[in-house]
């Protein structure tokens, strides 16, 4: 009986689906327009830019939508090889691929701790990484300077985690990210049931076990989604590597956008900015075009939680 | 100003990046630096010849600003001089756009090179540095015989006005080496073909703009917008065309009312003016590079700048365009200074680290820097003027170094010059903003000066902030 | 037993020890050190700055250029979650719901546009900064004013005119941040059970009742969550301001904000000391701000 009912409606709720999809009313079409208005504002200063990537120093400063009389594509040349724009991309990647994997596995240990065990000053640890999330960087870009200079200093390790390293980068982003990785993935873990692990401690799994091979890929939807916040957000990060990386062939690639701009003002060379802009912003958009079902499928499971 | 553009470029490069972060942070590193390494070691008995004692040993590290003028003025004629005379010592060249982020560090490390270029949107604080007394002071390079000839100091082949400017705290340690020139600048192709002609008075100034505007074929002014110092640099320089040099000496001192006086004020109307009916449409919006290759298209008439115009533009500047420049006009027939009165100011600073291994030989580099041969090369090359005197006779001078040069000449005497900017940025940041806005109206001119009277009266009163004197 | 508490010690200790160790040293002890400095007259050249106590604090409460940047900052505080939340939710909406096509699951080629919205977000600030700077151009060689001036227009100077750079920085915020909400609201209303909306719809529910008595309510959380960022992105937006702004908070100080003043103190006048100082008071409105959200935030959730 009930299964019949439920067949009834679901019938009927398709038959409703299938006759409103076919006439596309006129708050349909107003909800396109609106939406195509959006697109528009969205895609066009980004294809205006690689539209002037090609374009002439004379055309740049020229009519804005006219079309170049030839495609320049040595301003590739000059952003690629004189800009050094192929380096500072992978140097952003090597940093990030680093700095996210240990955000991740530092941060999900913290969290994972913080969340489960209460014991006396977790309280106060928890708070200490989450009103990290509220301090205004610029407060301690200069300490930090120092900080990382000393730390140049230690024996042994030294060399590696000063000043224009890259490992030294990667430390700091992960310090860095641990107020927001902390915070989201704590509130997840604490979401998780309990029953599982319990189970498994009871079984004599020891907690590291419990948190590798039970709670971990218990969280993954919530790591995917953090981890995808930490890529996006160290990856644009551009005040650190700018303070704690001086040596050009270190750079990211934040660091060397800024400085075409820069060079652009002296050799007046815009069409090469147009085109490391392009290149800058090519790859990001086409990683995210081909991931986009998992980054956001990512960012939905972080929402619910 | 010692160096507009190095601000421009500054401003640029602050708009660019936060850049200067590194820089800003390497020279925070300063008090943490080891005592320097000695570098008198085995000292070279000294000649007329080789009057600070170089030696043959010891490198010789060099490192050039790579801006507007390039490096290869380094590399193809001061390098080659110096080895002439000592082919054993090894040149170490380098170049850099960004002095501070690259250098700042190993002065804190103790090992500073031999000599910088110290210039560009990134220099290092002169005054911090002379503060920490890293500067070699180059007294004895102005009392050395020149390259030329024996008979002559250095000194006397010098602009007084860079060992004036080149003084911190008593001691003469930076070497301006170009003399920037700054005045309105021009086509003169486009002058010729329309039957335009610089003015002399303010009068006829202003007609020129209205005849320009009149004639459809291009706006009149424009100015760097973004960057109002280009603007309020001939205000400046009018003031003190109308009221005399004081004018900028007492702003540069702070002085009370110093900058709401008559001459002022009379100056920042007159500006006023251009900026409300002459200016090229969307001049507030654009930056130098912007401005000036608009100019370099006959979109605009004239633009004030200095001497380093005609190098910064060489890629966009048609072959026949021939650039002018002509001073900041008579205001009246009863201004203090004369017509031709310009404001000129050495830049492109370098200077000797005291704490370098080798600062012997980086005050002979100097010294062959300053020669008649090497500078006058260096004017040629990069199209401008070097504060070496009479460098550029006898040489092919393109047209605006030409121009620039005969102006330069005839103005003799009567130069004007202000240091506020340099030394109180806080200032200079609210002169660049309230210069926009008198520009475009946004200001009374009796509002603008009376809104950097109280800024200055601020820096005045903050006893955080050092105060100079000249 | 005893021996379990001391592996459950030990276990503790050694995953907290690498998080806790790298935040100490990286990010709690320079703020520490801060806000020593701002208590001195540093200029970032002596190595034995003088205390001077709270000398810096009395100044700031003077420098007019700060205070407005306090004001810029309260402005995007309300205005920049206010848009990008109203238009965010918009889409959102339509492109789950209101777009009359299936009544969940979305308009037809939502997917289109949700992959789309979503672009910006990818983009580093200082790419983005670059990029509408450009497209700001105050001349026939600006995307926007080419179009503008071919209509007869005057062309706008979006970054020169000091009455409408606040509002291009505005702008340029809301473009790049409404993505990622339109992604995240979508996250949210997927969540949603269908029925909800087609049980409201076959009771003859209208759009916007549809939108104001169901989406609303039961996305409420995640605005809330979208308001705290958004707000925390207000207080400390620099890169836009610096890199995109004529004269860095320019014209006039128009778009300047706090961490642009911050920056300009320290790194171009050497003020340490002083620019300390005015972290400090950032630093405050900043925890002030998350502290009240937090408080705000924390009620029921909505249970369904």
């Amino acid at each position: 009986m009930t299964t019949t009912t439920s067949w009834t409606v679901a019938n009927s709720r398709k038959l409703a689906r299938q006759e409103s999809r076919r006439r596309l009313g006129p708050m349909a079409i107003l909800s396109h327009v609106a939406l195509l208005l959006w697109t528009v504002l969205t895609v066009v200063p980004i294809l205006w830019t690689f539209l002037a990537s090609v374009k002439s120093e004379d055309e740049i400063f020229g009519d804005a939508w006219s079309l170049p009389a030839s495609l320049r594509w040595d301003n590739f040349a000059r952003a690629w090889e004189q800009a050094h724009i192929g380096q500072y991309m992978l140097n952003s990647v090597i940093v990030v691929a680093f700095s996210v994997f240990g955000t991740m596995l530092v941060g999900s240990m913290a969290a994972y701790v913080l969340s489960r065990y209460p014991f006396r000053g977790n309280r106060a640890i928890y708070l200490l990484f989450v009103s990290g999330l509220a301090f205004p960087v610029y407060l301690a870009l200069s300490p930090l300077f120092f900080v990382v200079q000393n730390m140049g200093n230690v024996p042994l390790i030294g060399p590696f985690i000063g000043l224009n390293t890259h490992a030294g980068l990667v430390l700091v982003y992960i310090a860095y990210s641990m107020p927001f990785t902390v915070f989201f993935l704590s509130a997840f873990f604490r979401t998780l049931p309990t029953a599982v692990a319990e189970a498994a401690m009871v079984d004599g799994a020891s907690h590291t076990r419990v948190f590798f091979q039970i709670m971990l890929p218990m969280a993954r939807p919530g790591l995917v989604s953090i981890t995808i916040f930490n890529i996006l957000g160290q990856w644009n990060q551009y005040q650190l590597p700018l303070v704690l990386l001086q040596e050009r062939d270190k750079w990211v690639l934040t660091q060397g956008i800024a400085d075409i701009s820069t060079a652009a003002g002296y050799d007046q060379d815009w069409s090469a900015l147009f085109a490391a802009l392009t290149l800058a912003i090519l790859p990001m958009l086409v990683v995210y075009t081909v991931f986009q079902r998992q980054i956001q499928a990512g960012l939905t499971a972080g929402a619910l939680k | 100003m010692p160096d507009t553009p190095r601000f421009t470029r500054r401003e640029l490069l602050r708009s660019a990046a936060l850049i200067p972060v590194a820089g800003a942070l390497a020279a925070c590193a300063t008090p943490a630096s080891k005592p320097a390494a000695s570098s008198s070691a085995a000292p070279v008995a000294t000649s007329a010849a080789n009057p600070f004692g170089v030696s043959d040993s010891k490198p010789l590290e060099v490192w050039i600003f790579d801006g507007g003028f390039g490096q290869d003025y380094a590399k193809n004629i001061h390098q080659p001089l110096f080895k002439s005379k000592y082919p054993k010592v090894e040149i170490k060249h380098n170049a850099t756009k960004e002095i501070t982020k690259v250098l700042q560090p190993r002065f804190a490390g103790g090992n500073p090179p031999d000599v910088i270029d110290n210039s560009g949107a990134n220099a290092m604080d002169f005054g911090a540095l002379a503060q920490d007394k890293q500067l070699q002071d180059l007294t004895p390079l102005l009392d050395a015989p020149s390259w030329d000839d024996p008979g002559t100091k250095v000194r006397d082949t010098l602009d007084p006005a860079v060992i004036d400017i080149g003084t911190y705290d008593g001691t003469f340690s930076v070497l301006g080496y170009v003399n920037y020139i700054f005045g309105i600048w021009y086509s003169q192709k486009a002058f010729k073909d329309n039957g335009w002609a610089p003015p002399k008075t303010w009068d006829e100034f202003l007609k020129l703009n209205e005849a320009i505007k009149k004639s459809g074929k291009m706006a009149p002014f424009t100015y760097a917008g973004k960057f109002p110092q280009y603007l309020y640099e001939v205000l400046l320089t009018m003031a003190a065309k109308i009221g005399g040099p004081e004018v900028l000496v007492n702003i540069d001192n702070l002085e009370d009312g110093a900058w709401t006086t008559e001459a002022m004020k009379t100056s920042a109307t007159a500006w006023a003016e251009i900026g409300a009916k002459y200016l090229m449409e969307g001049t507030a919006g654009l930056d130098h590079v912007q401005t000036q290759t608009a100019q370099n298209k006959y979109k605009v008439a004239m633009l004030p700048s200095g001497s380093w115009l005609e190098n910064e533009q060489k890629t966009t500047t048609p072959a026949d365009f021939e650039y002018g420049m002509f001073p900041v006009p008579d205001f009246t027939g009863s201004d203090k200074m004369p017509y031709g009165t310009l404001h000129s100011q050495p830049s492109e600073n370098f200077i000797v680290p005291a704490k370098g291994a080798n600062p012997q030989g980086g005050m002979e580099y100097l010294r062959a820097m300053l020669s008649k041969k090497a500078a006058g090369e260096f004017s040629e090359m990069v199209k401008t003027v070097s504060t070496v005197k009479g460098a550029g006779d006898g040489r092919q001078l393109s047209p605006g170094a030409a121009s620039a040069t005969k102006a330069y000449t005839e103005a003799g005497a009567n130069i004007v010059y202000y240091r506020w900017q340099t030394w109180y940025l806080q200032l200079k940041d609210e002169a660049v903003a309230a210069t926009g806005e008198l520009m475009t109206g946004g200001l009374t001119p009796d509002k603008y000066l009376e809104r950097l009277q109280k800024k200055a009266d601020e820096i005045k009163n903050d006893s955080s902030i050092k105060k100079y004197k000249r | 037993m005893l021996f379990n508490r001391y592996r459950r010690g030990l276990f503790i200790t050694a995953f907290l020890a690498a998080p806790v160790t790298l935040y100490l040293i990286y990010v709690i002890s320079p703020y520490i050190q801060a806000f020593y400095i701002s208590m001195t007259d540093w200029r970032g050249v002596s190595a034995t700055p003088a205390f001077i106590g709270l000398e810096n604090f009395r100044r700031l409460l003077e420098d007019g250029t700060f205070w407005k940047a306090v004001t810029h900052n309260a402005g995007l505080l309300v205005l920049l979650p206010l848009v990008t939340i109203i238009i965010a939710l918009f889409f959102s909406f339509l492109l789950n719901v209101g777009g009359g096509g299936r009544a969940v699951g979305g308009i037809r080629g939502s997917k289109f546009y949700r992959v789309v919205f979503f672009f910006p977000q990818v983009l580093a600030v200082a790419v983005v900064a670059v990029l509408f700077q450009q497209v700001f151009r105050p001349d026939g060689s600006g995307m926007l004013n080419a179009p503008l001036m071919a209509l007869g227009a005057k062309p706008i100077g979006f970054l020169s005119d000091p009455g409408v750079a606040f509002w291009s920085v505005l702008g340029v915020m809301v473009w790049q941040a409404v993505g990622f909400y339109v992604v995240l609201f979508s996250a949210g209303l997927a969540s949603i059970p269908a029925d909800m909306f087609e049980a409201a719809q076959i009771d003859g529910a209208g759009r916007l009742s549809l939108f104001f008595r169901i989406t609303l309510p039961l996305l409420w959380d995640t605005v809330q969550v979208a308001w705290v960022y958004l707000g925390i992105i207000a207080l400390d937006v620099f890169a836009i301001v610096w890199v995109m702004t004529d004269q860095h908070g320019g014209p006039d100080w128009s778009t300047t904000v706090m961490a642009a003043e911050v920056y300009r103190n320290a790194f171009q006048y050497f003020r340490f000391g002083y620019a300390s100082a005015l972290g400090v008071v950032m630093f405050f409105f900043t925890v002030g701000f998350a502290i009240l959200s937090l408080r705000l935030t924390r009620r029921e959730r909505i249970e369904y």
